[in-house]
């Protein structure tokens, strides 16, 4: 028989100035189980407080249902008045007679009588609660960072400045992304390489942070504060710890015509290579596909220059077991293929290059040494026409979103370009220009009032190459769609920034959830910008969309810090209030038939496959498991499951039923 | 005569329509007396079962409510219970059942307003149906089966 | 005839299985399920017009399950159910021996389901022209006349349960009737109970029914419960483009989701 006490607030007079709350107590305290009801005028008050725990021990009760507010506003207040009273916590629940109720009837009996029936719920639903203890995960203080760009780095040296192990895994040879391979940065044009190599070397030399680079994720499992991530080391064809990195061998291998993915094929490379002379490490790797050895069976000068006998190639993959506590996704973005603007002969005509290209001219440390050359003849152009949304807004190309990045490039290239080629003349097609943020839009004015760049507001409809200049064919609707011709040496597209190729595999294979584009997925667009719908795993820069430095480094600062908190503690806490499957004595171990039709309407990959196994090590059954580390609460499965194998804490199939019962039979 | 009182009981997601009634509640918007609230974690959790047993227990009407398409707390829930309704009125009205008496909505935690609507909407047109008296037939009929006893 | 008793007798012979179930002749020349574990017992098997018992339902009994490796004479709502049992992960590739009766008269191999996913995907599943008609009919009906049809119909059930273990796709071990905490679904066999439990085992059947038609065969009360799970196959085609039973790795319809799913009535 149980001892519910009832506990009615009159919120001064916001209830009871309709509520008899009075008659409430006095009615529902006659309800067989309840063993103490009364009203009081503030119950979240101090006193308020102070009667329910009296309450509590002076009529030993083990249920409590304070019909006030909404559960929403004081469950938790109460729940922790209970719990200090010695009273578990989850053996209190409230009844909503204030805001379903006393606000929204006016003052008569039957409003009266719905506050009955709402108590009279509680009372029946308590009677079924459960204690409950909070659910205990212990924490692998060691975070995995995905990807080396600046996102990356910032998070990872946050992370890692933290006093917290870092593992990064970088899929390319060297750190550093998309950010080593600007020139200058707007808004202020200060050198990429100059403010990002510092950070890089800090990452490889920081005590706290372990790099493996040329390496992917293979495969991500457990769940928050206690992931297991397999990473795949591809075989660089050298013992890195016997490289000293002298750059012997990358002068000397055959192979010299490769184009350079890093110069984004403005210039080559051989098959034994580092990325770019900053990279970190600075220890090159053998490109198997493009290396003689590898292909024909013999060349190995490599080799036979070492000084110090570094080179491997019979060396394998090799795939390494992390255990970590938290993951933060930073694998950051791409720009658009060629083949994607065939109007614009981009890949057709050598002249019409995107935007990551042309920071490659304009570095010191590029192709070029920084001079503003045509990649067809080495002239020095003197039209350049920057194409700014060239695929981004465009529905027609698939891509509706705004890349956000490019107005601001744009406008940096322009005034680049003018910087090193005082005679020339910036054009720049453009559809709004966006510049929100911080001496954005001053810098765009600096572009077009000292750099003297010609904006028109238009799209370009064809460009095509006639005696070896390109001829850009637009309007310009400002002026009433004039039509507009300009006979351009160089065209510049600010490609649309697009997910990263494998993103989705990626997502798949760490268990997150990502956008139509293949951007990863927040939990909440505007709350939860840096977490992802499955717990302990967050988002930094621009895997999640286009976002440009200052944005990057925001948001993994951001996801440090996530990770931080969830590393402050040894074990993390989480309500009980989660899915669980129903467990019997053998022979039939569990309701469940593990038909595992629950798995997939899981958000959360909670669901586990559990084997029963017998003595002799066969298994003779298969059974769900819900993961307490993993499950959110939302109680999807328990709807599905047609055997009732799997209930909810706090929602349970006797509960909700109950309360159905107490209801609607008064 | 007295007038016909529907009883109508209403199953809410706890993250958008539950807090959209708290907000209808806290603008001291006016609805009628005859709905009550069974808060769920989420839409998705809401069996089909539950509603059964509501109609069998004297419900004139049902409401079920949650978080808009794209907006569930838990992502996906209701894009799964969508799916069971879909099926479920299906069957319902195949087996003569009224699905008029069962209104779905989508209340925000925002649209304070729009859950008086759909309160007093439903409210009304279930009193224009009259009370579900195919149900309330076949519970007569079994008054005196053991089904009582073994609850007590 | 003896094609097939060769081939179960060889079968049996060779270890490729232990027990294979077919038809035999029952009481006054009636057609029962068999299962010959021995060459005696395989001699007794039949095959004629008469034998159109899905038999895939026993594949599930543990009666059945104890004997050891299972082959099946196999018509195509016995595919169909295997391909839905596979789905939900109760019979793996390979497990199963199919031995598939053709329309002619002669049997085909299906070691793989890949081999049964190709036959059904060239077949017709739907339901039968007689059955289709009798939706219609109770379609064309007005909500209160197809109410007291259904009223009546349940008024005769004496929930003896022989649908549930007639059905292939009701394995589990403890079916919701049987859970009394809570009491879902009343015992007694009164008229809201049994509306309780059809509806129920039709929710539980949507999206997963093959469409055999046991249920209604088994049912001693000639109850068209069929046309319960019958009559949600098209809504779950149309609405979500699934069909149970035609691939052994397809996800549940309801258990799945697309953003854009359509409906009419939420507002």
């Amino acid at each position: 028989m149980s001892r519910i006490g009832v506990f009615v607030c009159h919120c001064g007079e916001n209830i009871s100035a309709t509520v008899n709350c009075e008659k409430v107590a006095k009615i529902t305290g006659e309800l067989k189980g309840v063993e103490f009801a009364t009203d009081y005028k503030y119950m979240c008050s101090d006193p308020g407080q102070t009667l329910l725990k009296e309450a509590i021990k002076e009529h030993k009760l083990d249920g409590v249902v304070v019909a006030a507010c909404s559960p929403r506003m004081h469950e938790p207040t109460f729940r922790k008045a209970c719990a200090e009273a010695g009273l578990n916590p989850f053996l209190c629940e409230m009844s909503n007679i204030r805001e379903h109720c006393s606000w929204v009837h006016p003052k008569d009996d039957l409003t009266t009588e719905k506050a009955q029936d709402l108590v009279r719920v509680m009372v029946e639903k308590v009677k079924k609660n459960k204690a409950l203890n909070s659910i205990k995960v212990p924490v692998t203080k060691t975070a995995l960072v995905v990807g080396g760009g600046i996102a990356g780095i910032q998070a990872a040296l946050d992370i890692a400045n933290c006093g917290h192990k870092v593992v990064m895994v970088e899929r390319q040879p060297s750190i550093g992304g998309h950010m080593s391979q600007l020139s200058e940065t707007f808004p202020t044009l200060d050198c990429s390489q100059c403010i990002l190599t510092p950070r890089m070397v800090e990452v490889a030399q920081h005590p706290n942070i372990t790099l493996y680079t040329y390496a992917e994720v293979e495969s991500v499992d457990g769940f928050i504060g206690n992931f297991t991530v397999k990473i795949r080391k591809k075989s660089k064809s050298l013992d890195e710890h016997i490289c000293t990195g002298c750059g012997l061998c990358t002068t000397k291998c055959p192979q010299k015509k490769i184009p350079n993915e890093f110069e984004r094929g403005l210039g080559f490379r051989p098959a034994i290579y580092v990325p770019f002379p900053q990279a970190v490490p600075n220890k090159p790797v053998i490109d198997r596909e493009n290396c003689t050895y590898y292909i024909k069976g013999k060349c190995k000068v490599c080799e036979i220059v070492c000084p110090v006998k570094a080179i491997r190639f019979d060396q394998e993959d090799e795939i390494i077991e992390v255990p970590v506590g938290a993951i933060v996704m930073a694998t950051g973005f791409d720009v658009l293929k060629p083949d994607f603007f065939p109007e614009y002969g981009y890949g057709k005509y050598k002249d019409v290059i995107d935007g990551l290209a042309f920071e490659r001219l304009a570095s010191a440390s590029g192709p070029t040494q920084g001079e503003i050359r045509r990649p067809s003849d080495g002239q020095v152009p003197k039209k350049i026409v920057f194409v700014a949304c060239a695929g981004s807004r465009d529905p027609a190309k698939g891509i509706e979103y705004c890349s956000k990045i490019c107005c601001m490039y744009t406008a940096k290239h322009a005034m680049l370009y003018k910087h090193k080629v005082h005679d020339g003349t910036p054009y720049v097609f453009y559809m709004d220009i966006r510049a929100g943020g911080k001496n954005y839009e001053e810098f765009v004015r600096r572009a077009i009032v000292e750099d003297e760049t010609h904006y028109i507001r238009g799209r370009i409809s064809t460009i095509y190459e006639k005696n070896g200049k390109l001829i850009v064919k637009g309007a310009d609707t400002l002026m009433g769609a004039m039509p507009i011709e300009i006979e351009a040496d160089m065209v510049v597209l600010a490609t649309a920034g697009v997910a990263n190729h494998g993103a989705e595999e990626l997502a798949q294979t760490v268990h997150i959830s990502y956008d139509p584009y293949k951007f990863f997925a927040e939990a909440h667009p505007k709350l939860k910008p840096v977490e992802t719908n499955t717990a302990g795993i967050f988002l930094a820069g621009a895997c999640q969309a286009p976002k440009d430095i200052p944005e990057s480094v925001a948001a993994a600062s951001g996801a440090a810090v996530k990770v931080a908190s969830l590393f402050s503690k040894s074990e993390l806490t989480r309500d009980p209030l989660v899915a669980v499957v129903n467990r019997q004595p053998a022979p039939v171990y569990s309701q469940c038939v593990g038909c595992f039709l629950c798995q997939s309407v899981c958000p959360y990959q909670a669901i586990e496959r559990e084997e029963i196994k017998n003595r002799n090590g066969e298994v003779i059954k298969t059974l769900a498991r819900v993961n307490e580390g993993l499950c959110q609460g939302c109680g999807t499965c328990v709807a599905l499951c047609r055997t009732k194998a799997i209930d909810i804490h706090g929602y349970s199939n006797q509960q909700v039923y109950t309360e159905v019962m107490a209801l609607l039979n008064d | 005569m007295q007038e016909f009182e529907p009883k109508i009981v209403a199953f809410v997601c706890n993250w958008c329509t539950y807090a959209g009634a708290d907000l209808t509640g806290t603008s001291r918007i006016k609805y009628s007396a005859n709905v009550k609230i069974i808060r769920f974690p989420c839409t998705g959790r809401i069996d089909f079962m539950i509603l059964m047993k509501a109609f069998e227990n004297g419900a004139d009407g049902i409401i079920v409510s949650g978080c808009h398409p794209n907006d569930c707390h838990y992502s996906t829930g209701n894009f799964h219970a969508r799916r069971r309704w879909i099926v479920f009125r299906n069957l319902l009205n195949f087996t003569g059942i009224e699905t008029e008496r069962i209104q779905f909505s989508w209340v925000s935690a925002a649209e304070g307003f729009k859950w008086a609507d759909v309160v007093n909407n439903t409210v009304k047109k279930i009193k224009e149906m009259g009370p579900n008296e195919n149900y309330k037939k076949i519970a007569v009929s079994t008054l005196f089966n053991e089904e009582e006893i073994i609850n007590e | 005839m003896s094609e097939l008793i060769n081939k179960v007798t060889q079968l049996l012979n060779d270890k490729t299985i232990d027990v294979f179930i077919g038809y035999e002749k029952g009481s006054a020349d009636r057609i029962r399920a068999a299962f010959a574990r021995t060459a005696e017992q395989a001699a007794k098997l039949v095959y004629t017009a008469s034998c159109t018992q899905n038999l895939a339902g026993y594949l599930m009994k543990h009666e059945v399950k104890k004997l050891g490796k299972p082959g099946l004479l196999a018509n195509v709502a016995a595919l169909r159910s295997i391909m839905q049992l596979a789905s939900e992960f109760q019979v793996k590739d390979g497990e199963v021996y199919v031995l598939f009766a053709n329309a002619d008269g002669s049997f085909t191999e299906f070691t793989s389901f890949a081999s049964i996913e190709a036959y059904l995907g060239t077949t017709d599943v739907g339901i039968k022209s007689d059955e289709q008609e009798m939706i219609a009919r109770l379609e064309a009906m007005s909500v209160q006349e197809r109410w007291l049809f259904w009223n009546k119909e349940f008024d005769k059930c004496i929930k003896c349960y022989a649908c549930r273990a007639a059905c292939p796709m009701c394995y589990c071990h403890r079916c919701t009737t049987d859970v009394n905490q809570p009491q879902w679904i009343p015992v007694a066999s009164h008229e809201r109970g049994n509306l309780d439990y059809h509806l129920m085992r039709a929710m539980h059947l949507a999206g997963r029914c093959v469409n055999c038609g046991e249920c209604a065969n088994a049912c001693p009360m000639d109850i068209p419960l069929n046309l319960l799970t019958y009559q949600l196959i098209d809504p779950i085609k149309n609405t979500f483009g699934a069909t149970a039973g035609m691939k052994a790795d397809a996800v549940y319809a309801l258990s799945t989701y697309k953003p854009d799913d359509k409906e009419n009535f939420i507002i």
